[in-house]
């Protein structure tokens, strides 16, 4: 055998060994919830560490009394004083507001095709259901919501998560995703007809969530009453929905909202 | 020469064995269709929940009621080994029957209050996937404001799917109870985790009697 021949022969042995180990890894790394490694080892923690533990139990029992007290009776009299149809129109406007900051998300991750369909349902939402209050785009064009942050965008741009953090009213994120979420927010507010004054946006802000919870009323104490720990469930479940969020292309659902 | 022969046949075929086992997983065959099968079931359950004579019953009649035909579809023997992970390996048979009876009640627990606040939701299904023997069932549960997408996640049984994991908007049900029963084993170990669960089905058992 000479010494041409032996060359060859590694080399295929090379390129099949590659494309074995490639479909091993592939399946390995994909979260999906078909394969067994997903349930074997927790993904979630274990990629992202929680240094701040005991500073973050801290803020989270401050935020659950937060809501229990303050937000959550607050969105319970809203929810009493307004039909829900109205607030989902509310919720509508918003999310309208939107979707300016979701295309230009779109187009810094490279989804070019998701970011024209964003441009559109924001012109469909804005013309043909009367800025925004209702949601034509996914009713009548069956265009779906697209899911698109700042966070997403520094994620594919390479940058990490850092470390887990629970914020003062703001909840569960990681280092990454609340400067995105900062980012956004200046964006997002630069644009607002009402960016004028902070008290006037801060305003705007807390309407927002108030709406959002009126309308998840009962889901927060849920995830509580059923948990054996709920610092740790909720951490867990922040960061199961978030990837599924990163799975748009796979699993983006064709039907409404 | 022949020797070269010999060697080349013998990487491919290493080749070809290999990619055949990689694939085969992917191969459907004659497997039943996971949504048909379901379909019916979730029927059944809403149906269940809909009739005006459930309210009626006392709440742990109610919960008994459900959960019976629950298991139908659903496994929970393989949802209690799942959430156990690497200690369900450790514990005996008897100790494994004890561990899915508790967790079942702890589930029919904590389900049961949901009872009250079914008003007719409608299932849609969206899709699924299947892959060898596990399958996913999607689902979007739609209420009057909003919609929340379920997806099933099964494992074939000889020639009926069986449920083990529920997720409610990318949350699986099991990964998240996993993680905080890795945290109490941990601290506590099995022993510990076993009077916790025992705990949280007292403390379910006595806010219903107070409401």
């Amino acid at each position: 055998m000479n010494l041409k021949h032996l060359h060859s022969l590694s080399l295929r042995l090379i390129v099949s060994l590659a494309l074995v180990v490639f479909f091993f890894f592939d399946f390995a790394w994909a979260d999906d919830f078909l394969n067994d490694e997903s349930y074997a080892e927790q993904t979630t923690t274990a990629d992202v560490k929680d240094p701040l533990e005991p500073f973050n139990r801290a803020v989270f029992t401050f935020n659950d009394k937060a809501f229990t007290w303050v937000l959550e009776p607050v969105a319970t009299g809203y929810s009493k004083v307004l039909p829900a149809d109205i607030r989902g129109c509310v919720g509508n406007f918003f999310y309208n507001l939107g979707e300016p900051v979701r295309s230009v998300n779109c187009l810094l991750q490279g989804r070019f095709r998701e970011s024209g369909l964003v441009v559109s349902r924001f012109f469909i939402n804005t013309i043909g259901g009367v800025f925004g209050l209702a949601d034509p785009a996914s009713r009548e064009f069956e265009i779906a919501r697209v899911k698109a942050s700042f966070g997403q965008t520094f994620s594919v741009w390479g940058i990490g998560d850092g470390f887990y953090v629970v914020l003062p009213l703001l909840g569960s994120s990681t280092l990454r995703d609340f400067s995105g979420d900062v980012v956004e927010t200046l964006v997002t507010t630069s644009y607002y007809p009402w960016n004028d004054d902070i008290v006037t946006s801060a305003t705007v802000f807390g309407i927002q969530d108030v709406n959002y919870i009126s309308l998840h009323l009962g889901v927060y104490e849920d995830i509580k009453s059923m948990s054996f720990d709920p610092y740790v469930a909720l951490r867990n479940a922040y960061f199961q929905s978030r990837n599924k969020m990163s799975d748009h292309v796979i699993l983006s659902n064709p039907t409404l909202k | 020469m022949l020797q070269k022969k010999i060697v080349t046949i013998l990487i491919l075929s290493f080749c070809f064995v290999t990619l055949g086992m990689i694939f085969s997983n992917h191969a459907v065959y004659a497997t039943p269709d996971p949504t048909e099968q379901f379909r019916p079931f979730l029927k059944k359950v809403t149906d269940i929940l809909a009739d005006p004579e459930l309210k009626t019953i006392p709440k742990n009649e109610q919960g008994r009621r459900l959960i019976n035909v629950v298991k139908e579809r659903f496994d929970f023997r393989e949802m209690s080994k799942r959430v156990l992970g690497q200690q369900w390996r450790d514990l005996n048979e008897k100790e494994q029957g004890e561990f899915e009876d508790l967790f079942t009640r702890m589930l029919q627990y904590a389900y049961v209050g949901k009872i009250d606040e079914y008003a007719g939701q409608k299932v849609e299904f969206t899709q699924q996937r299947v892959k060898g023997e596990r399958a996913e069932v999607q689902t979007l549960l739609v209420d009057r404001d909003k919609s929340v997408s379920v997806a099933y996640i099964m494992l074939l049984r000889g020639d009926q799917w069986m449920a083990y994991d529920v997720v409610v908007e990318g949350v699986s049900l099991i990964r998240n109870y996993m993680e905080q029963f890795k945290e109490i084993l941990k601290k506590d170990g099995y022993a510990g985790l076993v009077r916790q669960v025992k705990e949280k089905i007292e403390q379910i058992e006595k806010e219903k009697k107070r409401n």
